[in-house]
């Protein structure tokens, strides 16, 4: 079931396809953490994930939870700990919200 | 329930084409091959080769009127020595350009009859890689009822198609049309021109059948091959096992069991089970739910001496986790990831879903991280799959179905 309903996410859709990968032109706390003026979704996902990898934010007890430094605060809401299940979600708050026409 | 990985079922019908001879060549690679392997024509006469060189590279453009009209400069001026050569690469422009609408009536009229009338009026006769190149193309832009009727038109002609042209053309007919149309055909070809199907035809058919889930009719096909006089090979015993496990849901174990037997006729028979034939049967019993015996059937394809290929793990890996063996599809797992193995789309996903659905969010990034990096996935694939379920996971714990 799973593969089907992908299939139609990303290739069969090409609003959500763009949405995940056009560039866009970003509000300050982003572009300071990227070092960027425009990036897509998909590529400041990336960028976040590789910073938090480097500087070895997750929690050794559980891994699945980060503890943020000053730089990803600025950009994930504040937030001192942040669930790895929630970052594509906190991340896509950044972006600019395509609005849902008739499809 | 488990879908059979995409690249499994390649795997059937690249066995089915490994029957193609290399001086057939796929589409793309045509207009260099043929000027290399054509036979007989050793009158190479200058202006012939430059005349196929330059019709390469003419012929590249997409534009119908300007192509036109190059080409019948060159006639014009080249008359002595165009062979057949030279017509061959020329009929086959349409593969290299862009698919824009206009190369397909460009061909048609070129194949049709001015372009075999007119290579018949100079004293050369198509041969079957012209018919070749002509059915591959029509079929490619899906004019397959032209390429029916051209088969027939050359036929008649006492131009028959060779047995690779005959099968591409019941490959596609099945592809598109009803099976009463492909036996139509096939009936017709027998009794007009005495072009019989073989055992290739045959797994063609039978494979389609399988497809549609018709299993009673690919065993009344295995009966009249049978009748023919044909043995059946290898190919057709992984076709028929594969369609068994394609039936197989749920918790009954009839179908793998069914396939199981035909695992033991085939060895009986004197042929070797490769890992096509192990890779079915185990994906049978994976969507029975049976994944620890498709890990005993692992173990015993090593044994004997059959070595599992990429698909055979990615099955396995699928199997495992949709059955909620999570240790010991992580084993698996990490074995792959040691051997540098690709991940296939479904296996990855069924992957980092039950790793989500034990908490093991940090895992599944990794898993993430592992199928970019090893290019098993594009970024937006994997990026996609993995956000997908998160947001899934989101809802599931909501409803309490996951932790």
């Amino acid at each position: 079931m799973l593969p089907q309903r992908l299939k139609k996410t990303i290739t069969d859709n090409p609003k959500k396809l763009a949405n995940l990968i056009d560039l866009v032109n970003l509000p300050s706390p982003v572009r300071e953490f990227v070092g960027q003026s425009q990036i897509s979704r998909l590529g400041c996902f990336m960028r976040v994930w590789s910073y938090i990898k480097e500087n070895n934010l997750q929690d050794p007890n559980n891994k699945n939870l980060v503890n943020c430094d000053e730089k990803l605060k600025s950009i994930l809401l504040g937030k001192s700990r942040v669930e790895l299940a929630e970052l594509p979600a906190l991340i896509k708050l950044h972006f600019p919200k395509v609005p849902k026409s008739a499809t | 329930m488990g879908k059979v990985p995409p690249s499994f079922r390649p795997a059937i019908s690249s066995s089915l084409t490994r029957k193609l001879p290399l001086e057939i060549p796929t589409p793309n690679h045509i207009p260099e091959k043929i000027t290399k392997k054509k036979p007989p024509q050793h009158s190479r006469k200058p202006q012939a080769s430059s005349a196929s060189g330059k019709a390469k590279t003419l012929f590249k453009s997409p534009d119908l009127s300007s192509a036109k009209k190059v080409f019948n400069y060159i006639v014009a001026t080249t008359k002595s020595s165009i062979d057949l050569r030279f017509h061959n690469p020329s009929c086959n422009p349409m593969p290299q350009s862009p698919p824009s609408m206009t190369p397909s009536p460009f061909f048609i009229t070129w194949s049709k009859p001015n372009h075999f009338n007119m290579m018949v009026n100079n004293g050369l006769k198509p041969n079957q890689v012209t018919t070749d190149i002509a059915i591959r193309s029509l079929c490619e832009v899906g004019r397959i009822d032209h390429a029916v009727e051209l088969v027939k038109e050359l036929s008649l002609k006492q131009f028959p198609p060779d047995t690779y042209t005959f099968n591409f053309l019941v490959k596609n007919l099945c592809k598109c049309r009803t099976l009463s149309t492909v036996y139509g055909f096939i009936d017709d070809m027998k009794r007009s021109f005495d072009i019989k199907p073989d055992l290739v035809t045959y797994t063609i058919l039978i494979d389609n059948v399988c497809n549609s889930k018709n299993l009673r009719e690919a065993m009344r096909l295995v009966g009249v091959l049978n009748e023919s006089g044909f043995k059946p090979d290898c190919f057709v015993y992984n076709t028929i096992m594969k369609g068994y496990c394609m039936l197989s849901k749920g918790s009954e174990a009839i179908e793998s069991k069914e396939a199981r037997k035909y695992l033991d006729i085939l060895v009986e028979s004197g042929h070797l089970p490769d890992a096509v034939t192990y890779t079915s049967l185990m994906n049978g019993m994976c969507r029975e739910g049976n994944a620890l015996g498709a890990v005993v059937l692992l173990k015993e394809m090593e044994r004997k001496g059959c070595t599992p290929n990429s698909c055979t793990y990615n099955t396995l890996l699928h199997g495992l986790c949709k059955c909620r063996l999570m240790e010991k599809g992580m084993e698996l797992y990490g074995a792959m990831k040691s051997a540098g193995m690709k991940l296939e789309t479904a296996s990855y996903a069924t992957l980092v879903r039950a790793l989500c659905r034990e908490g093991r969010v940090a895992e599944a990034y990794d898993v993430f991280d592992y199928a970019v990096e090893s290019k098993s996935l594009n970024d937006v694939a994997a990026y996609s799959t993995l956000e997908v379920t998160l947001k899934w996971l989101k809802k599931a714990r909501e409803q309490g179905l996951a932790v």
